[in-house]
Formats: structure tokens, C-alpha cells, sequence
């Protein structure tokens, strides 16, 4: 970079959810985050994004324009990241994720990010500072944030309600089928028989805890967890952290910083790096 | 390439209109050389499989054959074909401008590769009213005993006595030990078109070898393949890099998607890497071929194949191509129709990974598109070549 120019490192994660934004400085200090729906045409919606709304901090020249300032890059990530012709470049969600991690935590150890997303789970082994493997769930809703948002809405029940609902649950009901469509029918069954609906949504908890852990064995003994649906949900986490931590008592979890926007602040730190 | 395949399937079609000849349908790992000797045209219904897949027609047929009886979880070769029978219709048409699939005068398939063929074949037997033999061989093996061959060799015997009669003509032991010699000459350069991709940078990669491979399915037995190959040959030692900037090498195990071949062969060069060696196309090397011993090296070189051998034997053969062709991942393709040509379901890309060798699994099929996801095996093959 030229002396006296400002450096400014744009990440932008296009979820099949959310598209999501931040910027760091020089130092990797975050300087901003935004997000907004995922809605098409994509690059126009992550055009706005990155602008934000009139006196905010953009990547752009002018407004409407799409030459980037000087010292400014963009890297993109997430399932639209070729779709956005402004970008710079573009890596993957699975090294943004654990990019954004490794740059937020200082972790000595080997840890596991496990990310929830809107369209897939993911599960992350980190070992020396280097992805060791990784795992997406297979072509299947169960277990992604979209299973959630299917079931809560048959069942009526406001994302923003649910951890609190399965937090009264009075037993441990679980749902047996891997796929939405019979976990649907299953919860509408169980429903008839006048199961109470916080049960139900604990249920549903647990089955998506049961579908990730199902995905590969974590032999590290730290778990970071990332991405919107986690964030939002902190009864789920706590089930994870519950069921991690019986099967391996040395187990502990944390919440990454700024957990929905990992993958952003990764691609963006990749910006920085590169 | 397109002239070698097309004057075959002409032939075939002239054949199967001519009463004058035979035209046999023919399992693709089974014994083609006994087929061609005895003077029959060889068809095989899982090239044809392949085609659907490639041209992806077959997902028009597919679910013709699920809605008349056939699982979507059975083998989508099998499923892709019966469908086109079905539906009237088949890829050879705008290829080739021939009207239907060569009539079959007689079915033979062998289950070393799966018991699919078989309720495939008996399907076309019903359908024909066509006289069918199955040849049985001993699966999973983990060594060759000789009382494998023998059985096998047996077999092979009587498919010969099975045939004669539908040939009207005795076997000429002299054209069986021609054919089994036009199939070795034609699998020894084979293996060294493949072995090409030793060099770096390769001037193939897994993807051009899945076309380069019909002779070698579809023309055993025949100088047509022999000179396919020593053509093929001269022309790759003056071929450039087939990734002009090679920094990755790649093992496929499992089938191709047929369907995607060109998306996936993108997916790896933009991202610098050479997918330079795979089981598929090694699976028609077949060094035992023996034109003095032909029936018990036909046998050997049927039963030995990769497919038909146990997780042992697969974990060391899959450790061996990673060495030879200097391998820095192994991508498996778990083909949800074909359990038995993936063999990423029991532990073994683990095995391999916990030797040092990187492995990633793509969900996928080789016909059925509908088991695929273009998003996630892009994210999941980019994300692989990030981290090796």
C-alpha cells in the first residue's frame, strides 16, 4: 500500500440466509459489521452492503459507482462468493470460518469450530493453527438452520421464542427422521397426541445436535462454535456444549466473537494477508 | 475419437438389422473376448448408461424406470437405460443418427462388479424373450486363489457351450487366443496412456480419460483399440500440460459424475490442480491376459479387478497410485446409486488420512443428478485444494 493511504480490509460472506459485512483496519480491528437478507439480483444486494446507507463507510469511489478506493479490497466468501464481480477474490466459507476464528481467538490448542448455517452445518478441525479437515453436512436440510426455520414455522413459533421454549421443557423428546419432511409430519403427530410444543422445540434442538454430531467424531478437546444460528439460539448451544462435554468431561466450548460474522471477518483478514 | 465410436455403434446397428449376424449384449468387465471370437458384435449396456449420463438425458429416463418399478436407489446406469427402453428414446439417435439400441440375440453378464447387471440383463431377457447367462465369480476377494480361476474358467466353458448354438457355429480356439491377444495389446497401452499422467505437469487428466477410455469398454478383442491406443500414445508425448499451471495433483476414487464431467474437470484447473489418476479408468487395466491360457487368464484378469477385491486390498492399491503418480489428495466420490463402486462408505478415507494422505468425500452419483449438488461439491473441492 502507498504511505498515507488508509488500508481498509472488506470481508463480505454471501449466505444463503444473510449476506454479511464487516471491515477491519490496518491492526485487524473490526470497524464495522452489517448484514442484511439475502435477496437477488446478489450483487446489487451486496452492493448495498458494502455502501451501507448515505455518510457511512464504503468501499466505493461514488455512489452507484463500483471502482473501489484506493487501499481499499474486498474478498468475498459463502455460496455466492464468484457472483460478485467487484471482489478482489474469493476463498471458500471453510477457510473464512476458521480464518475468522484463528483471527479472533488466540487458541494454542487444537480446537474444532463447528458453524451452523443457514443452508449447511460445518464442522472444522484446527490443528497448529492449519484446517486439519473438514466436513459439510450431506445434501440434507437436517441439522442447517434451515431445518429450524421449516419446523418453526409449521409449528408457528418465532425464531427469536424458541430457546426459550425449549428451555421449559419438562422431558427429554426427540425426533427420529433425518429428513425435514418426516421430522414435519413427526412433530405434527406428536403434536395430536397433545405433546407441549416446549417439548416439541426441544425436540427439534436435539435433533439437530444429534445430526452434526453424527457428521464426524471431535477428538479435540475445545470447540469454538460460529455462525448465525448458534448466536441466536443459545439453548441449542448449551445442548451441543451438554452432549460435547459428556462424552469428553475435558471439553470446552466457546461462543466465537462476533459469531455470524466469522466468515466475513476471515475473507477479510484474508484480504489483509494476501 | 468420435470416428472409432461412431463406426462401432453403425456397425452394431447394421448388425442388429442384418439376420445374418449376432449381436451380443455384454456386461462391461465380462468376457468380451469369448463374444467377439465366436463372431458376435459386443453391445454394452453400460456405456449406453453412460452416454444418458454424459448427455444427461438421463434425467428424463430415470424417473420413467422409478415410476414402472425401479428404485431411485438402485444403480443409475441400470435405471438411466431401462428408462430409455421404456420411453423409446436413446442418445445414439443424435449422435449418430441411429434409431434404437441394437436388438440383442443373446445376454451375457458377469457379477463381478455388482448383482445390479444381473436384475438389469434379466430385465432385457424378459423384454426380448432372449436367452441370458450369467457368469458368478467369488467377490470381495482378498487374494486370487487358483480355485477362483478354475471356477470361473469353468464358467466360461459353459457360457461356450451355452453359445454355440445360438452362433450355429463351434468356437475357433486359434480367434479366441487372437482376441484375448488384441485385448492384452490394447489394455498394455492403455496402462501406458494412463502412466502418461506421471509427468509433470500431466498432459491428461481423469476427465479427458473417461473418453479416452470407450475403446478399451466397448472394443476389447479388436485391432480397432490396439490402434486407437498406439495413436493416442504418440499423440500425448507431444501434448502439452493438460492444467497449464499444475501445482496440485489429485486422486479420484469412484465413478465420474457423467453428468458434470466438464463443471468438475473446471472446478480443479481453475483452482491449479490436476486430477491425474483415479480407480475408474484403471479398472480396464487387465495385465493377466494371456493368449496361450486364455480362458484361465480371462478368468485371473475378470476376478482381480479393484472392485471386486476387499478393503485391504483397496486401502494398499488406492496407497500405491498415491506414490506412483506423486498424489497430494484423494477425492472420493460417494455415488449414491452405486454403493459398490464408492468406497468412501466404510472408513477409508479415514484410513488413508490417517497415513498422511489428505482426503475429501464429494457426494454425488454417476447418472443421477438429483443426488448432486453442484454448490457444495464447488465449496467442497475449492475448500480440499485450500487446505493441501
Amino acid at each position: 500500500m502507498m504511505a498515507g493511504t488508509e488500508e481498509i480490509y472488506w470481508g463480505v460472506d454471501c449466505g444463503s440466509s444473510e449476506i454479511k459485512v464487516v471491515a477491519l483496519d490496518r491492526d485487524g480491528t473490526v470497524l464495522l459489521k452489517r448484514k442484511q437478507k439475502t435477496l437477488f439480483p446478489l450483487q446489487d444486494h451486496v452492493y448495498h452492503a458494502l455502501s451501507g446507507d448515505d455518510g457511512d463507510l464504503s468501499p466505493f469511489t461514488a455512489a452507484g459507482g463500483t471502482d473501489i478506493k484506493a487501499g481499499h479490497k474486498i474478498v468475498a466468501t459463502g455460496y455466492g462468493r464468484k457472483y460478485i464481480s467487484f471482489a478482489h477474490d474469493a476463498l471458500t466459507e471453510i477457510k473464512a470460518h476458521f480464518l475468522g476464528v484463528e483471527h479472533q481467538l488466540d487458541l494454542t490448542e487444537a480446537y474444532s469450530i463447528i458453524d451452523i448455517g443457514g443452508q449447511d452445518s460445518k464442522i472444522i478441525a484446527v490443528d497448529h493453527s492449519k484446517v486439519d479437515q473438514f466436513i459439510i453436512n450431506r445434501k440434507c436440510a437436517a441439522g442447517t438452520g434451515a431445518y429450524i426455520e421449516e419446523l418453526g414455522h409449521r409449528l408457528e413459533v418465532p425464531l427469536g421464542d424458541m430457546t426459550a421454549l425449549a428451555g421449559d421443557n419438562d422431558k427429554k423428546l426427540s425426533l427420529n427422521s433425518f429428513c425435514t419432511v418426516f421430522s414435519g409430519q413427526e412433530v405434527i403427530k406428536t403434536l395430536m397426541n397433545g405433546e407441549r410444543i416446549e417439548n416439541i422445540i426441544y425436540a427439534l434442538y436435539s435433533s439437530v445436535v444429534k445430526r452434526v454430531m453424527e457428521m464426524t467424531a471431535i477428538t479435540t478437546d475445545t470447540v469454538v462454535f460460529s455462525g448465525g444460528v448458534l448466536r441466536y439460539h443459545p439453548k441449542l448451544m448449551a445442548m451441543f456444549t451438554e452432549t460435547l462435554t459428556e462424552a469428553n468431561p475435558r471439553m470446552k466450548t466457546m461462543l466465537a466473537p462476533n459469531a455470524q460474522y466469522s466468515g466475513a471477518i476471515g475473507a477479510a483478514f484474508f484480504g489483509q494477508n494476501t | 475419437m468420435t470416428n472409432v465410436m461412431k463406426d462401432y455403434f453403425l456397425d452394431l446397428d447394421a448388425a442388429a438389422k442384418d439376420p445374418a449376424r449376432k449381436v451380443a449384449w455384454c456386461t462391461s468387465v465380462g468376457p468380451a473376448e469369448i463374444l467377439r471370437a465366436m463372431g458376435f458384435e459386443v453391445f454394452f449396456p453400460e456405456n449406453h448408461g453412460a452416454m444418458l449420463g454424459a448427455t444427461r438425458v438421463c434425467m428424463d429416463t430415470i424417473p420413467v424406470a422409478n415410476a414402472n418399478g425401479y428404485s431411485p436407489e438402485i444403480c443409475s446406469y441400470l435405471t438411466s437405460d431401462v428408462g430409455a427402453y421404456m420411453k423409446g428414446i436413446t442418445p445414439l439417435t443424435k449422435a449418430f443418427g441411429i434409431e434404437e439400441i441394437p436388438r440383442p440375440d443373446v445376454l451375457v453378464y458377469n457379477t463381478n462388479q455388482c448383482k445390479d447387471v444381473m436384475h438389469w440383463f434379466e430385465y432385457y431377457a424378459e423384454e426380448f424373450d432372449c436367452p441370458i447367462f450369467g457368469i458368478h465369480p467369488p467377490t470381495n476377494l482378498p487374494g486370487i486363489k487358483q480355485e477362483y480361476i478354475d471356477d470361473v474358467a469353468r464358467q466360461f466353458e459353459e457360457l461356450i457351450t451355452f453359445l454355440e448354438p445360438i452362433m450355429g457355429t463351434p468356437m475357433d480356439p486359434e480367434k479366441l487366443k487372437q482376441c484375448v491377444a488384441l485385448s492384452r495389446e490394447a489394455t498394455n497401452l492403455w496402462s501406458e496412456v494412463l502412466d502418461m499422467a506421471r509427468l509433470k505437469p500431466s498432459p491428461l487428466t481423469f476427465f479427458d480419460g473417461t473418453i479416452y477410455m470407450g475403446p478399451i469398454v466397448v472394443l476389447r478383442g479388436t485391432q480397432i483399440a490396439v490402434d486407437y491406443y498406439r495413436d493416442l500414445l504418440a499423440e500425448l508425448k507431444d501434448k502439452p500440460a493438460a492444467v497449464e499451471n499444475e501445482r496440485k495433483r489429485i486422486y479420484w476414487d469412484g465413478m465420474p459424475v457423467w453428468g458434470r464431467l466438464r463443471n468438475l474437470s473446471n472446478i480443479f484447473s481453475e483452482n491449479n490442480a490436476c486430477v491425474v489418476a483415479s480407480t475408474y479408468c484403471n479398472s480396464w487395466v487387465f495385465p493377466d491376459f494371456d493368449p496361450e491360457d486364455p480362458l484361465a487368464s480371462m478368468a485371473k484378469a475378470y476376478i482381480k479387478i479393484f472392485i471386486n477385491r476387499n478393503d485391504h486390498f483397496k486401502e494398499d492399491y488406492i496407497e500405491k497410485m498415491v506414490e506412483d503418480f506423486n498424489i497430494d489428495g484423494v477425492v472420493f466420490m460417494a455415488a449414491r446409486t452405486c454403493p459398490n463402486n464408492s468406497n468412501a462408505y466404510y472408513n477409508l478415507p479415514r484410513k488413508l488420512k490417517n497415513k498422511g494422505i489428505p482426503t475429501i468425500i464429494i457426494d454425488g452419483d454417476l447418472c443421477d443428478l438429483r443426488c448432486y449438488s453442484d454448490e457444495q461439491s464447488t465449496t467442497l473441492i475449492e475448500a480440499f485444494l485450500e487446505t493441501i
